[in-house]
């Protein structure tokens, strides 16, 4: 910057640099004087949103509480903890990376980083879907089943209940 | 761009050469505009990295649940609560540089530092816990199995038949009952039978995973409440049997991946910071708060994603 700010009298004898359409502010100053008007930040604000986002990680902790109404369907879960992470994202853009405050130039860069975002979540989407269509023998035989889980629930369940003595009894219940 | 374009034009007729103005494209400065480059590359880099994460996990048969791999949810939401705080002194430490307080803003980094530290110190015990439960995210020290079929079983008898086990079991099975904890000597007579149903001719998968609970049991989603001892491994930790994590090893390379990803982030930020603390840190030196500022708002970022993603699904 100290460069250019040391050509700015050459500038001013060969008449103005500036376009008509840029404002004066928008051009040429250092990166801390456009923030001197005390528009924006601020001790309080900071706080507010500190508050905010603390409260939101808490919000998280709501699908564990016995008061969330959908313990049966985790998606549910999962998509109100993104809703609140992204919340908590577009905070820490917008109040603590300025972004709020920041000249047209952010959506140079938001834009497309947001489309490239969603592009590559809906390009995941067949990969989610089909994973498991085609496996090969070698991964179907030491791959981890939905079954398994239950087997082990199972002989904990029965380790509770016999406290230590695994016998027939249970032989038994697996072969069922 | 025009205004630049404008001005070679108009030097072009004057008495000493061209001089070129310096103009910039966009209105900020330098260090900000490579900054914010720097971050969409890295926007792309943790995309790609949760997303792969989001197909290997939804793609999965089964999962481990948080519980099942000794993840704890309090612990990574102080985690998010040390790096929220930590983003909050930065702030503050670039408005007190702007406002010249310069002992203020000082004071605010060395904050944000040693949080910093103390997020990364929080992450070690994690990765410590993970490291004595025998969870590792690579073959020759992780001892994950996913089911608990033949495979698994013939791994736990050589475990077992390893000359300095056989050597300590002697020991153990030899002691007399009043030198042990009340633990052990539970511990002892499953550890018993474990070596007895790995001997059967008739070993069927029930078995197998009887033998797998001793050793570790999951616990179940009543959470802490399901603690019948810890299991073998707990109570004998120089056993170090293999053990049943359904899931478990893709979580492992997933969890650390991530998370190792992240810490090395949270590293190269905490570096930023001890070498600004050399600096008086005046309005000057505004421009270089407010980058590391930006870079460090973006490692808190990743880890608001990070802690549900990890820990609460």
């Amino acid at each position: 910057m100290s460069d250019s700010s040391s050509d700015h009298h050459a500038a001013a004898a060969h008449g103005p640099v500036t376009s008509p359409g840029a404002s004066p502010e928008d051009v040429g100053h250092g990166p801390d004087d456009h923030h001197g008007d005390g528009g924006h930040g601020g001790l309080w604000q900071y706080l507010a949103v500190f508050v905010a986002l603390c409260f939101l990680t808490t919000m998280s902790f709501l699908t564990y509480s016995p008061y969330w109404p959908w313990r049966d369907e985790p998606q549910v879960g999962w998509a109100f903890m993104m809703a609140v992470s992204c919340t908590k994202a577009l905070l820490v853009v917008l109040f603590f990376m300025h972004v709020l405050w920041e000249a047209n130039w952010k959506y140079v860069l938001t834009i497309p980083a947001a489309m490239m975002a969603i592009f590559l979540a809906i390009m995941l989407i067949p990969d989610v879907g089909f994973r498991n269509r085609m496996v090969s023998q070698e991964r179907a035989l030491h791959m981890a089943r939905g079954s398994d889980l239950k087997l082990l629930e199972q002989a904990a369940a029965g380790e509770a209940d016999h406290d230590g003595h695994h016998d027939a009894g249970h032989v038994e219940r697996h072969d069922n | 761009m025009n205004a630049s374009a404008a001005s070679i034009g108009h030097d072009d007729h004057g008495h000493h050469g061209p001089v070129l103005q310096y103009q910039p494209g966009l209105p900020l400065s330098r260090g900000k505009l490579i900054m914010w480059l720097f971050l969409s590359t890295e926007i792309m880099f943790f995309a790609a990295l949760l997303g792969s994460y989001v197909v290997l996990r939804f793609g999965a048969a089964v999962w481990p649940k948080p519980h099942h791999v000794h993840l704890s949810e309090p612990i990574g939401a102080l985690n998010t609560f040390v790096l929220i705080c930590s983003s909050v002194t930065v702030v503050l430490a670039l408005e007190a540089a702007r406002a010249n307080k310069r002992s203020l803003a000082k004071l605010w980094m060395l904050a944000t530092l040693l949080l910093g530290s103390l997020f990364l110190g929080i992450k070690g015990y994690e990765y410590s816990a993970k490291f004595s439960h025998g969870i590792y995210p690579a073959a020759p020290r992780g001892m994950i199995y996913e089911r608990p079929d033949l495979y698994y079983g013939s791994a736990v008898r050589a475990r077992l038949g390893e000359p300095v086990i056989i050597e300590r079991m002697k020991e153990l099975f030899t002691a007399p009952e009043d030198a042990l904890r009340p633990e052990e000597v539970a511990g002892r007579r499953s550890l018993k039978q474990v070596r007895d149903m790995l001997q059967s001719p008739d070993q069927q998968a029930f078995d197998l995973a009887v033998v797998a609970d001793q050793i570790m049991p999951l616990p179940g989603d009543s959470a802490e409440g399901h603690s019948h001892g810890g299991g073998l491994n707990d109570t004998f930790p120089w056993l170090q049997l293999p053990m049943v994590i359904p899931g478990g090893n893709m979580w492992a390379s997933t969890y650390f991946l991530l998370t190792g990803f992240h810490a090395i982030h949270v590293i190269v930020g905490l570096i930023v910071f001890a070498v600004l603390l050399l600096y008086e840190l005046g309005p000057k030196r505004a421009g270089m708060i407010e980058n590391a500022g930006l870079y460090w708002h973006f490692v808190d970022l990743v880890w608001i994603f990070l802690f549900p993603l990890l820990y609460l699904f």
